[in-house]
Order: C-alpha cells, then structure tokens, then sequence
C-alpha cells in the first residue's frame, strides 16, 4: 500500500511539475501567441505554422547544427577528458583526493560568472588565451575567439567543456570505485599489464557508467544557456547560438512566443530521446 | 481596505480625525532596474513614503536584462506589479497589445505631469494610438569620450576633440598605439539593441532613415563603422562588447575615444585614472546633421494592477524637477526641458548631453520595435565581419524591415 502511495506521490509530482510545462509548450507551439494574449488559455490555433516559421528562418538551421556540434564535441570531449582524469586520480599518490575535490571547483560556480570569466580569457588584445598561443609560438596573429564567426562557437565549446568536466569526471570516478580490485589482481597474475588491464576489464565494466554519463553531459549541455548568453549572446551573426538561446530569444526580446515553443519543442524531442536511451542503459545495468 | 474604512469610520465616530487613526497604507509594489544607490529612485521612494500615508511604495530591483522576461511572466500567471520601469524602446510592443493601463486621464487631471513640458522623444516612447500608456522616467543620450591624457601624449589638443566625421577618424588613426594595445576608437556593435542604439546616431547624421536602409545614405553610415574596424582603428571584438565592457576598455585605457550613455559617469569618475573629457557625437562632414539616439526608462503600469491609483501617485512624485533633479548624481537626465540642473556633477558632461536632447531621435515607438531592430544587428554584423558588404547586407535588412513598416509606419 505504501509502495502505492510512493508511486502516486512521484506520478503526481511529475504530472505538475515536469507535464504540465512541457504540454503548456506544445500548447503554445501550435497556437498565435502575441503578449496581449500570453494570459489566455485559449488562443488562435495555428497548426505548425510557428514550426514551418522557425524552419524557415535561416537562423533556425544555422543554430540546429550548432547545437548538434556544440553537444557532439561536449559529450566526446567531456566523457573522454572525464574519463582520463578520473584514471588518473585514481591513481594512489598524495592529495589525490583532495586535488581531484578541488577540481569540482569549476562545477561550483554559476554559469554566468564562468561566461565572464572566459570571454575575459578570449578577449582578442588583452586576454590569457592569445597571450599564452602567441609566447608559446603557437599562433602568429591574434584569433578573435568571440568576434569571429567561424571560430565563436570553438570558444564556447571550450568553455563548456571545462566548465562540465569535473562533473563527468566524478560520476566516471564513482563507477571506478565498483570494480572489484581482485580482478585487477588476478589478472595482474595473469601477466596482464597496464593496457591490457585498461582494455579488458576498465572499459568493458565501465562502459554502462560512461554511456550514462554521455546521455547525462547531453542534456546538460542541451540546456546550456547562461554560459553563451554571458560570452556571446548567440553571435556574432548566429554562430555561437544554440537552441535554448534561439527560443529565448525569440519568445522573450521578439515577443514572438508561439516560435519561440515551437524552437523549444525541437529541444524537448532530442532531449527525450536521450533521456529514454539513458533510462534504457540504467535497466540494463542494474539487470546486469 | 475593509480594514481602513472600519479603521476610518470608528475613528471618526469616536470624535478623532481620520489622520490621527492611522489607517494602514496599502502597498505599491514597483519594478524597477536601478542598482545604484545613489539613483532618484531611493530618495524618491523614502521621501514618497514619508510625505503621506495613503500608500507605500515596495520595491524589488530586478536585473535590467531579466525585468521584461519577469514582466511577461507576470502578465502570463495575471499577478502583475502595480508599476514597473521599462526600456524605453520596449514600451510600445506593451502598449499596443493592451497589456499596459490606459493613464491618459490621469495625465489630463494631473497638475505635474503635461505632455507639453517633456521632451518629444521620450514623451512620444509612452504613446500609442493617442494614449499614455508610459511616462518618462529619465532620459540618455551618446557623447564621445576620450582621454585627455593621450591626446596630449600625441601632440594633439584635448580642447579641440573631433567634430566631424573625417576628424574622428584622424583623430583615431593617430591615437591608436598597437604596440601599447591602444585602439582610437570604441563603440558598441553587439548582436542586441544596444548595438543598434550606438549605430543609429550614424544613420541619421548620414541622413539616412529606419524606413529606408536600403538607401545610399545607410550604407555610408555603416560603411563608416566598418571602415573603423577594417582599417584597425576599432577592435574587432566590438562586435562582441557590450556598451559596459566598452567603457570598461576605454577606462582601462585600450581605447582612446570611445561612444557611450552618462549612466557611465558615476563609474568613470570612480575608476578612470586619467582626465576623461566628453564631446557631442561628430557629424558628417557633406551633412552636418546633429543626430544622437535617445535612451531612458519610462514607468508603467500593467493592466490588472490592483494600485493604478497609487503607481499614479509616485509617478507624479517622481516626475517632481525636485526630484529629477537629483537624477543626474547618477547620470540619468531629466526627460522635461523644465529640469536643468544648477551646478551639476561633472558640468562638462551635463552640458553636452543636455545640449544633445534637443536633437535625440527616439527609436519608434513601434510595437514590433525588436523585429526591426534585430534585421539592423545582422546587417552591422555581416558588415563588420565582412561577411557582407554594408550596402548588401542593409539592403537584405531593409527587405526584412520594410514590410513591417508599410503595415504599421514608424
């Protein structure tokens, strides 16, 4: 009965708080949403007129497929880069723990001041990051990191990346600690070394963990809003925008709303597929 | 209010004047943006709470990046605040869509407030269709800024700062320094409205218009910005700078001469280390048209507010010279001709941009102002980046422009 009680608590919650939203959207993404109407319920259907609308919006196109590599190149660099770091301080050597705590430091600090911080690093004349590349000879003039479109959306994926990192790293580091040592032992008896130990049992045993946790930096990175809004704006020209930027954007400094959910219904269907991908991969781990 | 009229009644019944009962005063509550508190606001809000007790103002400071995404948010769930300070520019897509309440009455009845005194520009920003939906709360304009100090390191004279357009760009060529990572000019070009804000000024003194940027007259306009960062004089990251990083710039002394509002006053006299001067934004030499772009926030009062009567009330407060008089410490100019401050702070910089309203133009009103705006931040940035040419990339936002305005001209 309890049990019960469990499940209709948490249905309940979900049905408030997670479907109402996402309903209200789709609502609004099929309807002419204007602020003299934002209050209404019922308001002139449109049919897929805003989707046709964003579609067409040769921004819209651009931003998708900045949203796709801006994730793609988050998730890779942040499972393989979290993954590498979490080997490392496993490592038993002094301070580890400490300095692998410390680097969640980075994970701590509100998007908005990581975005301040890094356009500070990316400024052309006085930032870090073309001081550092020019003493280092490894760049002859100076890159426009944010003011360049072919180059802006590198910058922010930079960013992002070192801002989700530690978070990856650390769930990579939980899933470590669940291998048991002795297979490492027995295999080290065995003759396995170093490699071999890494590819036949590391990897194999991790690979659920690490599937997870790409479909977890896959929608946080999906959302990544502050961040880009503090380094760009979504610009120059589009090339750094990305899809919770472009619906807020639309919705809130253009007024045009019913756009503005069709834009974040794209976002919802690509999040809700990986999240019933990373669902899928915590059943069958937890069966196997 | 149950309360107050029981208060009220019983008080006069037992022989005590209604005053000396205080009745709870009921609450005004107000939007607004300002964060420095040396802004009118503060004194006016203490002074309007202590002059009477019918009602009390209670403030919240939302970001100004976040005060219209609140307000929306507040319209949608129908729990509006009584009063609310918004971006000029801004108003008019409230106002035209019912969202804000009608004050023209009050305004006709009111003693303080007559539209005849305020300034066009901004007085026009809280007009729709013949209604006052929004009353100016302050006013701003663009000077030029430059450092005195480095145009006498370059042999130049900081008495005579640049009138013309030819003169800027001479001016910026010889003080840039890229050795010292010093450019001559700085200005705001970002993919937002206050990109548009800072290149506006330029449209005009070409001559050129809103309706008509797919003319030759816009095109030198941006052409002229675009030769700017071409040619080195400004940063590239201009296109990515907003208007406080640039003033950041300039006080840090990487920029020589930079465009920017009087709200900068307050920090620039605090953090600039060197002497600052400030010139009236130069004109076009074949032209000679005085041109700058008007800023400022107007109040208003939602539609659903449960307090008309007392947001009414602190607006004609605050719209007191008493009171805009005090705007100014903090870099906020009075939007009536019937406010000029005596002995100001920084009487260099008052007396330019009060000299510059005269000549303001303001952006609208126009309820789609955004959508007009956004196609002018493409085109500056195409322009900028090179990914166009100026006169192409005005002319695909004139084509995106245009029919917004034959459906409801500027």
């Amino acid at each position: 009965m309890l049990l019960y009680a469990f499940l209709a608590a948490s249905m309940l919650y979900l049905l408030v708080f997670i479907g109402l939203p996402i309903v209200y959207n789709l609502v609004m993404s099929v309807q002419e949403v204007e602020l003299g109407n934002i209050s209404d319920l019922v308001r002139p259907f449109v049919g897929l007129e805003n989707y046709r609308e964003a579609w067409e919006d040769p921004s819209f196109r651009t931003v998708l497929l900045n949203s796709a590599l801006f994730v793609g190149a988050n998730v890779v660099a942040q499972v393989g880069i979290g993954l590498a770091l979490a080997l490392f301080f496993a490592q038993r050597f002094p301070g580890a723990h400490v300095l692998r705590g410390l680097l969640l430091a980075s994970w701590v600090l509100p998007a908005l001041v990581v975005g301040a911080l890094w356009k500070w690093i990316f400024a052309t004349d006085y930032g870090v990051a073309n001081y550092v590349l020019t003493r280092l000879h490894l760049i002859s003039g100076a890159i426009h990191w944010l003011s360049d479109p072919t180059v802006s959306l590198t910058a922010v994926t930079i960013a992002n990346i070192w801002f989700g990192t530690p978070f990856a790293m650390i769930l990579v580091a939980a899933g470590l600690t669940s291998i048991p040592e002795e297979q490492y032992e027995a295999a080290s008896l065995d003759g396995a070394g170093p490699l071999a130990r890494l590819l036949h049992i590391t990897l194999p045993s991790l690979w659920p963990t690490l599937v997870a946790v790409a479909c977890l930096v896959t929608i946080y990175t999906m959302r990544a809003f502050d961040l880009i809004f503090a380094m760009t704006q979504g610009g120059p020209l589009d090339s750094s925008n990305v899809l919770p930027l472009l619906s807020y954007q639309l919705s809130f400094q253009r007024f045009h709303f019913g756009v503005g959910a069709a834009v974040g219904s794209f976002s919802f269907i690509i999040v809700l597929a990986v999240a019933v991908l990373y669902v899928r991969t915590l059943r069958r781990e937890s069966e196997g | 209010m149950l309360r107050r009229t029981f208060l009220a009644s019983s008080a006069a019944a037992a022989g005590f004047s209604a005053n000396v009962a205080r009745a709870e005063p009921a609450t005004v509550s107000l939007w607004h943006v300002f964060n420095l508190d040396t802004d009118m606001i503060y004194g006016g809000m203490k002074a309007f709470n202590e002059s009477q007790s019918a009602y009390r103002i209670e403030p919240r400071l939302v970001p100004g990046v976040q005060i219209v995404t609140e307000l929306i948010r507040a319209i949608a769930t129908g729990s509006v605040p009584d009063l609310v300070t918004l971006d000029s520019p801004v108003v008019a897509s409230f106002s035209a869509q019912g969202t804000l309440t009608d004050l023209t009455d009050q305004v006709v009845q009111s003693k303080f407030i007559k539209p005849d005194v305020y300034f066009k520009g901004p007085w026009a920003s809280g007009q729709w269709r013949g209604k006052t939906y929004g009353i100016p709360r302050d006013a701003n304009t663009l000077g030029l800024y430059y450092n005195a100090d480095m145009f006498r390191a370059k042999g130049m004279d900081p008495d005579k700062p640049p009138r013309t357009w030819s003169e800027l760009k001479a001016a910026a060529q010889k003080l840039r320094d890229p050795a010292k990572n010093v450019y001559g000019f700085g200005f705001c070009a970002t993919q937002a409205e206050e990109g548009v804000f800072q290149w506006l000024p330029f449209l005009w003194q070409a001559g050129g218009s809103v309706d008509k940027l797919d003319q030759p007259e816009a095109a030198a306009a941006l052409q002229y910005v675009t030769d700017m960062v071409q040619q080195g004089l400004a940063s590239k990251d201009v296109i990515n700078q907003s208007q406080y990083e640039v003033t950041n710039t300039f006080m840090a002394g990487n920029i020589a001469m930079s465009q920017g509002g009087p709200w900068e006053l307050p920090r620039m006299s605090k953090q600039a280390k060197f002497e600052w001067r400030l010139a009236p934004l130069p004109v076009k030499d074949d032209k000679q048209i005085k041109a700058d772009c008007l800023g400022g926030y107007d109040f208003v009062v939602p539609k659903g507010a449960g307090q008309v009567e007392g947001a009414f009330r602190f607006i004609e407060f605050m719209s007191n010279p008493k009171i805009l008089n005090e705007g100014w410490k903090s870099g906020r100019i009075g939007p009536r001709t019937d406010v000029m401050v005596q002995d100001p702070l920084w009487p260099q910089a008052y007396a330019t941009y009060r000299g510059e309203m005269s000549y303001a133009r303001p952006r609208g009103p126009h309820p789609q102002w955004p959508d007009i705006s956004r196609p002018m931040q493409t085109a500056i940035q195409q322009a900028l980046t090179g990914a166009k040419s100026p006169a192409d990339a005005l002319r695909e936002a004139a084509a995106k422009v245009d029919p917004i305005l034959a459906k409801t001209p500027l």
